[in-house]
Protein backbone atom coordinates (compact mmCIF):
# COMPACT_ATOMS: atom_id res chain seq x y z
CA UNK A 1 0.00 0.00 0.00
CA UNK A 2 2.04 2.93 -1.39
CA UNK A 3 -0.67 5.68 -0.49
CA UNK A 4 0.08 6.75 3.17
CA UNK A 5 4.09 6.79 1.87
CA UNK A 6 3.02 9.11 -1.19
CA UNK A 7 0.53 10.71 1.16
CA UNK A 8 3.30 11.90 3.79
CA UNK A 9 5.66 12.38 1.06
CA UNK A 10 3.34 15.02 -0.60
CA UNK A 11 2.49 16.79 2.63
CA UNK A 12 6.05 17.32 2.83
CA UNK A 13 5.99 18.84 -0.28
CA UNK A 14 2.87 21.40 -0.49
CA UNK A 15 3.38 21.94 3.55
CA UNK A 16 5.92 24.25 2.55
CA UNK A 17 5.22 25.46 -0.80
CA UNK A 18 5.07 29.06 -2.04
CA UNK A 19 0.99 29.24 -2.02
CA UNK A 20 0.71 27.28 0.98
CA UNK A 21 3.47 29.82 3.00
CA UNK A 22 1.22 32.60 1.53
CA UNK A 23 -1.70 30.39 3.18
CA UNK A 24 -0.39 29.92 6.54
CA UNK A 25 1.03 33.47 7.14
CA UNK A 26 -1.20 35.58 4.47
CA UNK A 27 -4.71 33.62 6.02
CA UNK A 28 -4.06 34.71 9.59
CA UNK A 29 -2.38 38.20 8.43
CA UNK A 30 -6.04 38.65 6.38
CA UNK A 31 -8.03 38.17 9.78
CA UNK A 32 -6.13 40.40 11.18
CA UNK A 33 -6.54 43.11 8.72
CA UNK A 34 -10.45 42.08 8.18
CA UNK A 35 -10.61 43.01 12.20
CA UNK A 36 -8.92 46.85 11.50
CA UNK A 37 -11.53 47.51 8.43
CA UNK A 38 -13.88 45.53 10.37
CA UNK A 39 -14.05 47.61 13.40
CA UNK A 40 -14.19 51.36 11.19
CA UNK A 41 -16.97 49.62 8.70
CA UNK A 42 -18.58 46.37 9.69
CA UNK A 43 -20.71 44.87 12.88
CA UNK A 44 -20.10 41.68 11.51
CA UNK A 45 -17.71 39.65 13.34
CA UNK A 46 -14.36 38.83 12.39
CA UNK A 47 -14.41 35.46 12.60
CA UNK A 48 -17.36 35.17 10.03
CA UNK A 49 -15.94 37.61 7.93
CA UNK A 50 -12.60 35.37 7.51
CA UNK A 51 -14.76 32.66 6.93
CA UNK A 52 -16.39 34.15 4.26
CA UNK A 53 -12.77 35.13 3.08
CA UNK A 54 -11.63 31.82 3.48
CA UNK A 55 -13.99 30.00 1.83
CA UNK A 56 -13.78 32.45 -1.18
CA UNK A 57 -9.80 31.83 -1.71
CA UNK A 58 -9.23 28.61 -0.48
CA UNK A 59 -11.19 26.55 -3.23
CA UNK A 60 -9.00 28.53 -6.01
CA UNK A 61 -6.23 27.81 -4.50
CA UNK A 62 -6.38 24.35 -3.49
CA UNK A 63 -7.40 23.61 -7.09
CA UNK A 64 -5.20 26.00 -8.72
CA UNK A 65 -2.47 23.79 -6.73
CA UNK A 66 -3.33 20.73 -7.77
CA UNK A 67 -3.41 21.52 -11.42
CA UNK A 68 -0.47 23.33 -11.22
CA UNK A 69 1.40 20.85 -9.76
CA UNK A 70 -0.50 17.29 -11.84
CA UNK A 71 0.71 19.22 -15.50
CA UNK A 72 3.96 20.09 -14.26
CA UNK A 73 4.55 17.20 -12.85
CA UNK A 74 3.03 15.39 -16.35
CA UNK A 75 4.85 17.61 -18.53
CA UNK A 76 8.20 16.95 -17.34
CA UNK A 77 7.71 13.46 -16.57
CA UNK A 78 8.10 13.28 -13.34
CA UNK A 79 5.39 10.63 -13.32
CA UNK A 80 7.09 8.05 -15.05
CA UNK A 81 9.60 7.48 -11.74
CA UNK A 82 6.89 6.62 -9.76
CA UNK A 83 4.18 4.62 -11.95
CA UNK A 84 7.11 2.11 -13.44
CA UNK A 85 7.35 1.19 -9.35
CA UNK A 86 4.60 -1.32 -8.04
CA UNK A 87 2.60 1.89 -7.05
CA UNK A 88 -1.00 2.59 -8.18
CA UNK A 89 -1.56 5.15 -10.14
CA UNK A 90 -4.61 5.76 -8.10
CA UNK A 91 -2.36 6.47 -5.06
CA UNK A 92 -0.66 8.88 -6.59
CA UNK A 93 -3.20 11.45 -7.10
CA UNK A 94 -5.13 10.86 -4.25
CA UNK A 95 -2.52 11.24 -2.66
CA UNK A 96 -2.05 14.60 -3.95
CA UNK A 97 -5.74 15.48 -3.45
CA UNK A 98 -5.27 14.76 0.08
CA UNK A 99 -2.23 16.53 1.10
CA UNK A 100 -3.60 19.72 -0.55
CA UNK A 101 -7.07 19.30 0.76
CA UNK A 102 -5.41 18.59 4.76
CA UNK A 103 -2.77 21.76 3.97
CA UNK A 104 -5.70 24.04 2.69
CA UNK A 105 -8.01 22.95 5.50
CA UNK A 106 -5.19 23.72 8.10
CA UNK A 107 -4.52 27.12 6.57
CA UNK A 108 -8.36 27.83 6.84
CA UNK A 109 -8.85 26.89 10.64
CA UNK A 110 -5.93 28.93 11.52
CA UNK A 111 -7.16 31.71 9.82
CA UNK A 112 -10.55 31.86 11.34
CA UNK A 113 -8.84 30.26 14.66
CA UNK A 114 -7.04 33.74 14.37
CA UNK A 115 -10.48 35.43 13.96
CA UNK A 116 -12.06 34.02 16.87
CA UNK A 117 -9.46 35.02 18.95
CA UNK A 118 -9.75 38.83 17.81
CA UNK A 119 -13.72 38.21 18.55
CA UNK A 120 -13.25 36.84 21.97
CA UNK A 121 -11.84 39.90 23.23
CA UNK A 122 -13.14 42.29 21.17
CA UNK A 123 -16.49 41.37 20.05
CA UNK A 124 -20.09 42.22 21.04
CA UNK A 125 -21.79 39.24 20.04
CA UNK A 126 -21.68 36.03 22.06
CA UNK A 127 -19.23 33.62 21.18
CA UNK A 128 -21.41 30.49 20.99
CA UNK A 129 -23.60 32.02 18.56
CA UNK A 130 -21.16 33.26 16.40
CA UNK A 131 -18.71 29.87 16.57
CA UNK A 132 -22.10 28.07 15.71
CA UNK A 133 -23.01 29.89 12.61
CA UNK A 134 -18.79 29.81 11.31
CA UNK A 135 -18.87 26.51 12.12
CA UNK A 136 -21.83 25.26 9.92
CA UNK A 137 -20.57 27.43 7.04
CA UNK A 138 -17.08 26.35 7.43
CA UNK A 139 -18.24 22.67 7.18
CA UNK A 140 -20.60 23.57 3.71
CA UNK A 141 -16.93 25.14 2.52
CA UNK A 142 -14.87 22.22 2.97
CA UNK A 143 -17.63 20.02 1.12
CA UNK A 144 -17.42 22.64 -1.55
CA UNK A 145 -13.30 22.64 -1.08
CA UNK A 146 -13.51 18.83 -1.81
CA UNK A 147 -15.54 19.12 -4.92
CA UNK A 148 -13.11 22.39 -6.16
CA UNK A 149 -9.82 20.05 -5.70
CA UNK A 150 -11.18 17.07 -6.95
CA UNK A 151 -12.32 19.27 -10.21
CA UNK A 152 -8.34 20.71 -10.07
CA UNK A 153 -7.29 16.57 -10.22
CA UNK A 154 -9.55 15.93 -12.85
CA UNK A 155 -8.44 18.97 -15.10
CA UNK A 156 -5.29 18.74 -14.63
CA UNK A 157 -4.96 15.12 -15.60
CA UNK A 158 -7.04 15.76 -18.75
CA UNK A 159 -5.91 19.20 -19.49
CA UNK A 160 -3.66 19.34 -22.72
CA UNK A 161 -1.56 22.24 -21.79
CA UNK A 162 -0.99 24.37 -18.77
CA UNK A 163 -2.60 27.42 -20.07
CA UNK A 164 -6.10 25.30 -21.01
CA UNK A 165 -5.71 23.84 -17.38
CA UNK A 166 -5.59 26.87 -15.28
CA UNK A 167 -8.56 28.57 -17.78
CA UNK A 168 -10.88 25.83 -17.02
CA UNK A 169 -9.86 25.30 -13.39
CA UNK A 170 -10.48 28.99 -13.16
CA UNK A 171 -14.12 29.73 -15.23
CA UNK A 172 -14.72 25.79 -15.02
CA UNK A 173 -13.38 24.21 -11.67
CA UNK A 174 -14.73 26.59 -9.06
CA UNK A 175 -18.48 26.65 -10.87
CA UNK A 176 -18.62 22.92 -9.60
CA UNK A 177 -18.70 23.55 -6.02
CA UNK A 178 -21.50 26.11 -7.24
CA UNK A 179 -23.65 22.62 -7.34
CA UNK A 180 -22.99 22.03 -3.65
CA UNK A 181 -24.13 25.37 -2.92
CA UNK A 182 -27.07 25.35 -5.08
CA UNK A 183 -27.89 21.95 -2.94
CA UNK A 184 -27.71 23.71 0.18
CA UNK A 185 -30.10 26.38 -0.95
CA UNK A 186 -32.83 24.35 -2.24
CA UNK A 187 -32.35 20.74 0.50
CA UNK A 188 -32.19 23.31 3.00
CA UNK A 189 -30.61 20.04 5.09
CA UNK A 190 -26.76 20.68 5.86
CA UNK A 191 -26.00 16.94 6.47
CA UNK A 192 -27.65 16.14 2.86
CA UNK A 193 -25.69 18.84 0.67
CA UNK A 194 -22.45 17.99 2.77
CA UNK A 195 -22.81 14.25 1.63
CA UNK A 196 -24.01 15.39 -2.20
CA UNK A 197 -20.52 17.27 -1.91
CA UNK A 198 -18.53 14.39 -1.06
CA UNK A 199 -20.34 12.33 -3.25
CA UNK A 200 -19.36 14.53 -6.02
CA UNK A 201 -15.71 14.60 -5.08
CA UNK A 202 -15.73 11.18 -4.83
CA UNK A 203 -17.02 10.84 -8.81
CA UNK A 204 -14.92 13.53 -9.86
CA UNK A 205 -11.70 11.39 -8.46
CA UNK A 206 -12.91 8.16 -9.57
CA UNK A 207 -12.91 9.84 -13.17
CA UNK A 208 -9.76 10.93 -12.87
CA UNK A 209 -8.33 7.80 -11.66
CA UNK A 210 -9.91 6.25 -14.35
CA UNK A 211 -8.63 8.94 -16.89
CA UNK A 212 -4.90 8.83 -15.29
CA UNK A 213 -4.90 4.75 -15.55
CA UNK A 214 -5.45 4.71 -19.35
CA UNK A 215 -2.98 7.87 -19.71
CA UNK A 216 -0.44 7.04 -22.12
CA UNK A 217 2.69 9.15 -20.36
CA UNK B 1 11.65 -12.77 -12.26
CA UNK B 2 13.12 -16.10 -13.10
CA UNK B 3 16.72 -16.37 -13.19
CA UNK B 4 17.03 -17.90 -16.19
CA UNK B 5 14.81 -17.29 -19.62
CA UNK B 6 14.16 -14.75 -21.37
CA UNK B 7 13.81 -11.40 -19.25
CA UNK B 8 12.35 -9.03 -22.18
CA UNK B 9 9.77 -10.35 -25.00
CA UNK B 10 8.34 -8.77 -27.38
CA UNK B 11 6.31 -10.27 -30.23
CA UNK B 12 5.20 -7.69 -33.12
CA UNK B 13 4.88 -4.70 -31.59
CA UNK B 14 3.71 -1.85 -33.32
CA UNK B 15 3.30 1.61 -32.07
CA UNK B 16 1.15 4.16 -33.89
CA UNK B 17 0.88 8.01 -33.51
CA UNK B 18 -1.67 8.98 -35.82
CA UNK B 19 -0.31 8.21 -39.16
CA UNK B 20 3.39 7.73 -37.70
CA UNK B 21 4.71 4.17 -36.72
CA UNK B 22 6.87 4.60 -34.25
CA UNK B 23 8.02 1.34 -33.89
CA UNK B 24 6.69 -1.35 -36.16
CA UNK B 25 6.33 -5.10 -35.52
CA UNK B 26 9.26 -4.97 -33.52
CA UNK B 27 10.00 -8.33 -32.29
CA UNK B 28 12.80 -9.71 -29.85
CA UNK B 29 14.00 -11.32 -26.96
CA UNK B 30 16.46 -10.91 -24.05
CA UNK B 31 18.06 -12.94 -22.10
CA UNK B 32 18.24 -13.01 -18.32
CA UNK B 33 22.27 -11.53 -17.50
CA UNK B 34 22.23 -10.05 -21.60
CA UNK B 35 23.84 -6.48 -21.57
CA UNK B 36 21.97 -5.56 -25.17
CA UNK B 37 22.64 -2.15 -26.25
CA UNK B 38 20.16 -0.86 -28.63
CA UNK B 39 21.03 2.10 -31.07
CA UNK B 40 19.30 3.68 -33.88
CA UNK B 41 19.12 7.33 -35.53
CA UNK B 42 17.28 10.27 -33.94
CA UNK B 43 13.47 9.73 -34.37
CA UNK B 44 14.00 5.44 -35.10
CA UNK B 45 11.81 4.56 -32.13
CA UNK B 46 14.08 3.92 -29.72
CA UNK B 47 12.23 6.09 -26.15
CA UNK B 48 9.01 4.33 -27.45
CA UNK B 49 10.18 0.80 -27.55
CA UNK B 50 11.77 1.21 -23.72
CA UNK B 51 8.34 3.38 -22.86
CA UNK B 52 6.53 0.51 -24.29
CA UNK B 53 8.81 -1.93 -22.18
CA UNK B 54 8.58 -0.33 -18.65
CA UNK B 55 4.93 0.20 -19.30
CA UNK B 56 4.40 4.15 -20.14
CA UNK B 57 3.23 3.22 -23.50
CA UNK B 58 0.44 0.41 -22.95
CA UNK B 59 -1.60 1.15 -25.90
CA UNK B 60 0.21 -0.72 -28.76
CA UNK B 61 -0.52 -3.85 -30.78
CA UNK B 62 1.50 -7.02 -29.95
CA UNK B 63 2.38 -8.74 -26.95
CA UNK B 64 5.11 -7.25 -24.10
CA UNK B 65 6.35 -9.50 -21.48
CA UNK B 66 8.93 -8.67 -18.77
CA UNK B 67 10.32 -10.68 -16.39
CA UNK B 68 8.02 -13.30 -17.46
CA UNK B 69 5.01 -10.79 -16.17
CA UNK B 70 2.86 -9.94 -19.65
CA UNK B 71 2.40 -6.31 -19.43
CA UNK B 72 0.01 -4.85 -18.84
CA UNK B 73 -1.79 -6.98 -17.18
CA UNK B 74 0.95 -8.42 -14.76
CA UNK B 75 2.66 -4.65 -14.62
CA UNK B 76 2.94 -4.51 -11.13
CA UNK B 77 5.07 -8.20 -10.70
CA UNK B 78 7.16 -6.86 -13.21
CA UNK B 79 7.79 -3.43 -12.08
CA UNK B 80 9.08 -5.56 -8.69
CA UNK B 81 12.44 -6.07 -9.87
CA UNK B 82 12.72 -3.31 -12.80
CA UNK B 83 15.08 -0.10 -12.62
CA UNK B 84 14.26 2.98 -15.10
CA UNK B 85 16.49 5.35 -15.90
CA UNK B 86 14.30 7.87 -18.69
CA UNK B 87 16.12 10.09 -21.08
CA UNK B 88 15.12 13.25 -18.81
CA UNK B 89 15.25 12.96 -15.53
CA UNK B 90 13.14 15.16 -13.57
CA UNK B 91 12.02 15.33 -9.87
CA UNK B 92 10.02 17.35 -7.77
CA UNK B 93 11.55 20.88 -7.75
CA UNK B 94 10.80 20.72 -3.64
CA UNK B 95 12.95 17.51 -3.18
CA UNK B 96 16.62 16.78 -1.88
CA UNK B 97 18.85 13.75 -3.52
CA UNK B 98 18.31 12.18 -0.19
CA UNK B 99 14.59 12.46 -0.08
CA UNK B 100 13.89 11.56 -3.61
CA UNK B 101 15.92 8.79 -3.23
CA UNK B 102 14.16 7.72 0.32
CA UNK B 103 11.31 7.72 -1.50
CA UNK B 104 12.02 5.54 -4.26
CA UNK B 105 13.69 3.36 -2.22
CA UNK B 106 10.41 2.74 0.19
CA UNK B 107 8.14 2.70 -3.21
CA UNK B 108 10.14 -0.07 -4.72
CA UNK B 109 10.12 -2.14 -1.62
CA UNK B 110 13.25 -1.48 0.50
CA UNK B 111 12.71 -2.16 3.66
CA UNK B 112 12.89 1.22 6.10
CA UNK B 113 16.17 0.63 8.07
CA UNK B 114 17.91 -0.52 4.96
CA UNK B 115 16.93 2.79 2.92
CA UNK B 116 19.73 5.05 4.62
CA UNK B 117 22.35 2.49 3.87
CA UNK B 118 21.30 1.98 0.37
CA UNK B 119 21.17 5.52 -0.11
CA UNK B 120 24.81 5.93 0.10
CA UNK B 121 25.77 2.76 -1.62
CA UNK B 122 24.22 3.97 -4.55
CA UNK B 123 25.06 7.80 -4.04
CA UNK B 124 28.75 6.72 -3.69
CA UNK B 125 28.62 4.13 -6.90
CA UNK B 126 27.70 7.43 -9.13
CA UNK B 127 30.29 9.94 -7.21
CA UNK B 128 27.63 12.39 -5.83
CA UNK B 129 27.44 11.83 -2.28
CA UNK B 130 28.49 15.42 -1.14
CA UNK B 131 25.34 15.72 -3.27
CA UNK B 132 23.22 13.84 -0.74
CA UNK B 133 21.23 16.88 0.76
CA UNK B 134 21.30 19.52 -2.10
CA UNK B 135 18.08 20.37 -3.53
CA UNK B 136 17.63 18.83 -7.02
CA UNK B 137 16.84 22.01 -8.30
CA UNK B 138 20.71 23.35 -7.43
CA UNK B 139 22.16 20.06 -9.58
CA UNK B 140 24.01 20.49 -12.97
CA UNK B 141 22.34 18.45 -15.40
CA UNK B 142 24.88 15.78 -15.31
CA UNK B 143 24.73 15.72 -11.38
CA UNK B 144 20.88 15.08 -11.53
CA UNK B 145 21.72 11.84 -14.48
CA UNK B 146 23.75 10.76 -11.84
CA UNK B 147 20.58 10.45 -9.39
CA UNK B 148 18.76 9.35 -11.92
CA UNK B 149 21.29 6.16 -12.49
CA UNK B 150 20.98 6.11 -8.52
CA UNK B 151 17.40 5.79 -8.13
CA UNK B 152 17.41 3.20 -11.00
CA UNK B 153 19.78 1.12 -8.94
CA UNK B 154 18.61 1.78 -5.16
CA UNK B 155 15.99 -1.58 -5.25
CA UNK B 156 18.72 -3.77 -7.03
CA UNK B 157 16.97 -4.50 -9.87
CA UNK B 158 16.91 -7.49 -11.79
CA UNK B 159 16.45 -6.01 -14.93
CA UNK B 160 17.71 -2.41 -15.77
CA UNK B 161 16.36 -0.09 -18.23
CA UNK B 162 18.18 3.02 -19.16
CA UNK B 163 17.53 5.13 -22.15
CA UNK B 164 20.30 7.26 -23.24
CA UNK B 165 22.25 7.04 -20.01
CA UNK B 166 25.31 8.47 -21.47
CA UNK B 167 24.40 11.14 -23.47
CA UNK B 168 25.48 14.35 -22.33
CA UNK B 169 28.08 13.19 -19.60
CA UNK B 170 31.45 14.15 -19.62
CA UNK B 171 34.15 12.08 -20.75
CA UNK B 172 34.95 10.91 -17.34
CA UNK B 173 31.24 10.28 -16.18
CA UNK B 174 30.99 8.46 -19.21
CA UNK B 175 33.56 6.08 -18.47
CA UNK B 176 32.21 5.55 -14.76
CA UNK B 177 28.68 4.65 -16.25
CA UNK B 178 30.26 2.07 -18.43
CA UNK B 179 31.87 0.32 -15.73
CA UNK B 180 29.00 0.59 -14.10
CA UNK B 181 27.19 -1.31 -16.27
CA UNK B 182 29.77 -3.75 -17.20
CA UNK B 183 30.05 -4.46 -13.48
CA UNK B 184 26.25 -4.84 -12.88
CA UNK B 185 26.29 -7.09 -16.32
CA UNK B 186 29.16 -9.26 -14.94
CA UNK B 187 26.99 -9.36 -11.63
CA UNK B 188 24.17 -11.18 -13.52
CA UNK B 189 21.75 -8.25 -13.87
CA UNK B 190 19.94 -7.77 -17.30
CA UNK B 191 20.44 -4.87 -18.51
CA UNK B 192 18.77 -2.89 -21.47
CA UNK B 193 19.94 0.28 -22.98
CA UNK B 194 20.09 3.14 -25.68
CA UNK B 195 22.64 5.30 -27.14
CA UNK B 196 23.74 7.39 -29.81
CA UNK B 197 27.39 6.40 -28.88
CA UNK B 198 28.27 3.53 -30.97
CA UNK B 199 31.68 3.06 -29.25
CA UNK B 200 29.66 3.02 -25.67
CA UNK B 201 27.41 0.06 -26.84
CA UNK B 202 30.40 -1.87 -28.43
CA UNK B 203 32.68 -1.31 -25.22
CA UNK B 204 29.92 -2.80 -22.69
CA UNK B 205 27.07 -4.31 -24.78
CA UNK B 206 27.46 -8.62 -25.84
CA UNK B 207 23.78 -7.85 -27.85
CA UNK B 208 23.00 -5.20 -29.83
CA UNK B 209 20.05 -4.48 -31.67
CA UNK B 210 19.21 -1.73 -34.74
CA UNK B 211 16.63 -0.27 -34.77
CA UNK B 212 15.53 2.09 -37.65
CA UNK B 213 12.14 4.12 -38.82
CA UNK B 214 10.70 2.11 -36.27
CA UNK B 215 11.83 -1.23 -37.59
CA UNK B 216 14.27 -3.39 -35.74
CA UNK B 217 16.81 -4.55 -38.26
CA UNK B 218 18.74 -6.43 -36.59
CA UNK B 219 19.57 -8.09 -33.16
CA UNK B 220 22.57 -9.66 -32.40
CA UNK B 221 26.27 -10.25 -31.08
CA UNK B 222 28.58 -7.81 -32.20
CA UNK B 223 30.65 -11.01 -33.94
CA UNK B 224 27.07 -11.92 -36.06
CA UNK B 225 26.65 -8.54 -37.09
CA UNK B 226 30.15 -8.56 -38.70
CA UNK B 227 29.78 -12.04 -40.07
CA UNK B 228 26.21 -11.09 -41.28
CA UNK B 229 28.04 -8.42 -43.54
CA UNK B 230 30.47 -11.14 -44.50
CA UNK B 231 33.07 -8.61 -43.52
CA UNK B 232 36.62 -9.61 -45.30
CA UNK B 233 39.80 -11.24 -43.73
CA UNK B 234 41.51 -7.51 -44.47
CA UNK B 235 45.23 -7.33 -42.81
CA UNK B 236 46.87 -4.54 -41.66
CA UNK B 237 50.60 -4.48 -42.71
CA UNK B 238 53.16 -1.53 -41.83
CA UNK B 239 56.84 -2.31 -43.23
CA UNK B 240 59.59 -0.69 -41.89
CA UNK B 241 61.40 -1.48 -44.76
CA UNK B 242 60.05 -1.66 -48.20
CA UNK B 243 61.61 -2.25 -51.16
CA UNK B 244 58.61 -3.13 -53.35
CA UNK B 245 59.12 -6.58 -53.46
CA UNK B 246 55.82 -6.96 -51.76
CA UNK B 247 54.12 -6.65 -55.25
CA UNK B 248 54.99 -10.27 -56.02
CA UNK B 249 52.59 -12.12 -53.01
CA UNK B 250 49.98 -10.82 -55.59
CA UNK B 251 49.56 -14.41 -57.15
CA UNK B 252 49.66 -15.88 -53.40
CA UNK B 253 46.64 -18.74 -52.94
CA UNK B 254 44.20 -17.50 -50.79
CA UNK B 255 45.41 -13.56 -51.19
CA UNK B 256 42.53 -11.68 -53.75
CA UNK B 257 44.72 -8.31 -53.48
CA UNK B 258 47.19 -6.65 -51.77
CA UNK B 259 47.86 -2.88 -51.85
CA UNK B 260 49.59 0.07 -50.93
CA UNK B 261 47.70 2.10 -48.68
CA UNK B 262 50.17 4.44 -47.78
CA UNK B 263 54.10 4.63 -47.78
CA UNK B 264 54.97 1.21 -45.81
CA UNK B 265 51.88 0.23 -45.18
CA UNK B 266 50.01 -2.41 -47.35
CA UNK B 267 46.18 -3.70 -46.98
CA UNK B 268 45.96 -7.68 -47.74
CA UNK B 269 42.75 -9.25 -48.34
CA UNK B 270 42.35 -13.09 -48.37
CA UNK B 271 39.66 -14.71 -50.03
CA UNK B 272 35.98 -15.99 -49.21
CA UNK B 273 37.10 -19.74 -48.32
CA UNK B 274 40.37 -19.60 -47.71
CA UNK B 275 42.47 -20.79 -44.82
CA UNK B 276 43.11 -17.31 -42.66
CA UNK B 277 45.43 -19.09 -40.96
CA UNK B 278 47.91 -20.52 -43.59
CA UNK B 279 47.44 -17.46 -46.27
CA UNK B 280 48.57 -14.98 -43.11
CA UNK B 281 51.52 -17.39 -42.33
CA UNK B 282 52.29 -17.39 -46.83
CA UNK B 283 52.22 -13.18 -46.25
CA UNK B 284 54.76 -13.26 -43.76
CA UNK B 285 57.17 -15.36 -44.69
CA UNK B 286 56.63 -14.32 -48.62
CA UNK B 287 57.45 -10.48 -47.62
CA UNK B 288 60.32 -11.96 -44.98
CA UNK B 289 62.16 -14.30 -48.18
CA UNK B 290 61.80 -10.97 -50.42
CA UNK B 291 63.77 -8.68 -47.85
CA UNK B 292 60.81 -6.68 -46.21
CA UNK B 293 60.83 -6.18 -43.32
CA UNK B 294 57.63 -6.08 -41.35
CA UNK B 295 56.85 -3.61 -38.02
CA UNK B 296 53.57 -5.09 -37.46
CA UNK B 297 50.57 -7.41 -38.91
CA UNK B 298 47.00 -7.53 -37.62
CA UNK B 299 43.60 -7.80 -38.82
CA UNK B 300 41.58 -5.07 -39.61
CA UNK B 301 38.41 -5.26 -37.51
CA UNK B 302 35.72 -2.71 -38.78
CA UNK B 303 34.21 -0.90 -35.29
CA UNK B 304 30.27 -0.73 -34.61
CA UNK B 305 30.05 2.48 -36.05
CA UNK B 306 31.61 1.15 -39.37
CA UNK B 307 29.08 -1.65 -39.54
CA UNK B 308 25.72 0.69 -38.54
CA UNK B 309 26.75 2.73 -40.87
CA UNK B 310 26.69 -0.04 -43.29
CA UNK B 311 23.18 -1.05 -41.78
CA UNK B 312 21.83 2.51 -42.17
CA UNK B 313 23.01 3.21 -45.17
CA UNK B 314 22.15 -0.10 -46.93
CA UNK B 315 18.89 -0.11 -45.45
CA UNK B 316 20.37 -3.36 -43.73
CA UNK B 317 21.60 -5.44 -46.83
CA UNK B 318 24.87 -6.84 -46.60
Amino acid sequence: MSLPLLFVDELRGFYRSRVMLFLWVGMPVLALVVHLLAQSSSEMPVTVLTAILVSTLSGTLASAMLVVSILSERERHVFDLFVVRPVKRRDILLSKFLAVYLCVVSAAMIAVGVGALIDYFNAAVPMDIVLDGVAKSLVMSFAMLAVTAAAGVLIGIAAPSMLVGVILVIYGGNQMSGVVGLAGYYLGNDALTIGIGLVLAVVLLAISVRVFDRKQL
Amino acid sequence: MPDDGDVVVFKDVTKRYRDVVAVDRASFTMRAGDVFGFIGPNGAGKTTTIRIMVGLIQDHEGQVSVGGHPMPAAMAEAHRDLGYMPQQVNFQDWRTVDQALSTFARLSGVPRDEVPWRIKEVLELVDILEYRGKRVTELSGGTLQKVGMAQALIHRPKLLVLDEPMSGLDPASRWQFKQIIKNLGRAGTSIFFSSHILSDVQDVANRIGILSRGRLMWTGTFEDLAAHFKVTNDYDIVLSLDNGRWKELASLAGLTAVVEVAPGRLLARIGAGADVDATVHAILAGLLERGCRVRSLGPITPNLEQLYMRYVQGGGGA
